[in-house]
């Protein structure tokens, strides 16, 4: 099997990664329950989930940076949990995940915010000034997907802050965090949102958000923290007022150890082996005939290792499946929860195909890959 | 470590204890993690305990991390007193 759909969700995960989640998962216990060993074993196994993360993303203060399950539930968080109010002002960015698109949605179709979409420019690429020509007096966040999960596209996040100075900006960072080094975010971002499963090779089911100081958010859910137990008002305190519940402990165990190889590793050798097969990819590619890249073609930096294309005569899910069953190489088909992408990429309702390529992938991998592209540009779809 | 002259710290969140505890380590310095004591206080969690002996080689570790606790205790045998600190 060749896998290029590290953008759902990333494959192999190191060997660390397995071990740690199957050593948790048969220790006993609770984090933060009881004060006998076992609990102050889970306790550390997702403290040290919480060191790393804030490693990775330069976090000053570790208690700012709380679990979730996923980057969906940590958006919503933020989404849901910042005192939008009717006539709040919310800008995106045009290449939005349905993970903020459709909470934006609902808050626009329920007349509780005015949301305003910032379109790319004729490159394909966010440009900040058109953050700033959009601010008024009643905006109050920016949310920017970091990387499109179907063109790849990288915004320029820190100069996006840069031209919207103090209004908070919440970055999805689905798509780069472990992709790329990201070790000085937190001295600029306002709320930066991750999962686990994709770049930071962890399992599914782990996500988070980091929050800056000075910025409170209302919970989404509360209850049992383990701390204040004797009071009926959950705590307020980080991380406790954002992590009600037992925590995911196999599950940050896993992260916390995906994490670890990507420190151990260097962010910037992960970034650089995933560009290098991306580029070479494309280059590979932009001439096969009938085949047109969705997003930035070769030579273009500010990207991540994703690659959407379109290829004549054929849908984007019969083009998956022959890949599939012809080459084994695994992507993905259709939308990919992206609607607002595809309508600006013009790739609506068909979708793309997507390629999307993870450290432990190789040239071999990304060969095939073009090779098979160029063979099947030369047929019909079986079924066609 | 039922003694008298223990000092026993009780934090907000089960994260500061532990940032505490790797602090304290990392500077080499005597302390445990217990139960907190519900002879004095609810929370579900740990507590870090040292002898009293150790006090100013503890406390200013804590402070200038900003990793004060939020309650603190003296325990003297079976009896336990509120214990200032700064």
């Amino acid at each position: 099997m060749i896998y290029l759909d590290n953008a759902a969700t990333s494959f192999p995960k190191p060997p660390e990664v397995l071990k740690a989640v199957a050593e948790a998962l048969a220790a006993p216990a609770s984090p933060g329950r009881s004060g006998h060993a076992p609990a102050l074993a889970a306790s550390r196994i997702i403290h040290k989930a919480r060191k790393n993360l804030a490693r990775l993303l330069g976090a000053p203060d570790n208690s700012r940076l709380v679990f979730t399950p996923n980057v969906t539930w940590s958006l919503n968080i933020v989404l849901n949990g910042f005192g939008l109010k009717p006539g709040d002002h919310v800008i995106s960015g045009s290449l939005e995940h349905n993970s903020t698109a459709r909470p934006l949605s609902r808050f626009q179709r329920e007349g509780q915010v005015n949301w305003e979409v910032v379109p790319p420019g004729p490159d394909g690429l966010l440009k900040p000034e058109d953050f700033k020509a959009r601010l008024n007096p009643k905006t109050r966040l920016v949310v920017l997907n970091h990387a499109s999960n179907v063109t790849g596209s990288l915004a320029p996040a820190k100069a996006i802050k840069e031209a919207i100075g103090d209004i908070p900006l919440l970055l999805d960072a689905a798509q780069t965090a472990g992709s790329m080094p990201m070790d000085d975010y937190c001295q600029w971002a306002d709320f930066i949102a991750f999962t686990g499963h994709k770049g930071l090779l962890g399992p599914t089911g782990t996500g988070g958000l980091w929050i800056r100081e000075g910025l409170d958010l209302r919970p989404l859910s509360v209850g049992g923290s383990g701390s204040r137990s004797e009071s009926l008002v959950h705590p307020d305190f980080l991380p406790d007022a954002l992590e009600p519940g037992t925590a995911n402990t196999h599950g940050l165990a896993g992260l916390a150890a995906g994490v670890g190889f990507l420190l151990d590793v260097g962010l910037d050798k992960v970034r650089d082996h995933e560009m290098e097969l991306t580029q070479w990819f494309l280059e590979r590619i932009i001439d096969i005939p009938g085949l047109k890249i969705i997003g930035p073609g070769p030579g273009v930096k500010e990207r991540v290792a994703c690659v959407s294309v379109v290829l004549d005569g054929w849908s984007s899910s019969d083009l998956a499946a022959a890949l599939e069953s012809g080459y084994g190489i695994m992507v993905r088909s259709g939308l990919h929860c992206a609607p607002l992408t595809h309508q600006f990429m013009n790739t609506m309702p068909g979708g793309a195909s997507r390629f999307s390529i993870g450290y432990f992938n190789t040239l071999d991998d990304v060969k095939t890959a073009a090779w098979a592209l160029s063979e099947l540009a030369a047929k019909k779809p079986s079924r066609a | 470590m039922d003694q008298d002259g223990e000092i026993i710290l009780v934090f907000s969140s089960n994260t500061r204890i532990l940032n505490a505890e790797d602090l304290l380590e990392e500077k080499n310095l005597p302390f445990t993690l217990v139960p907190v004591p519900k002879e004095v206080n609810p929370n579900c969690g740990l507590a870090l305990c040292f002898m009293e002996s150790s006090q100013d080689r503890i406390m200013p570790v804590l402070k200038a991390a900003e990793l004060m606790p939020s309650a603190a205790y003296r325990r003297l045998g079976p009896e336990f007193s509120t214990w200032a600190f700064e």
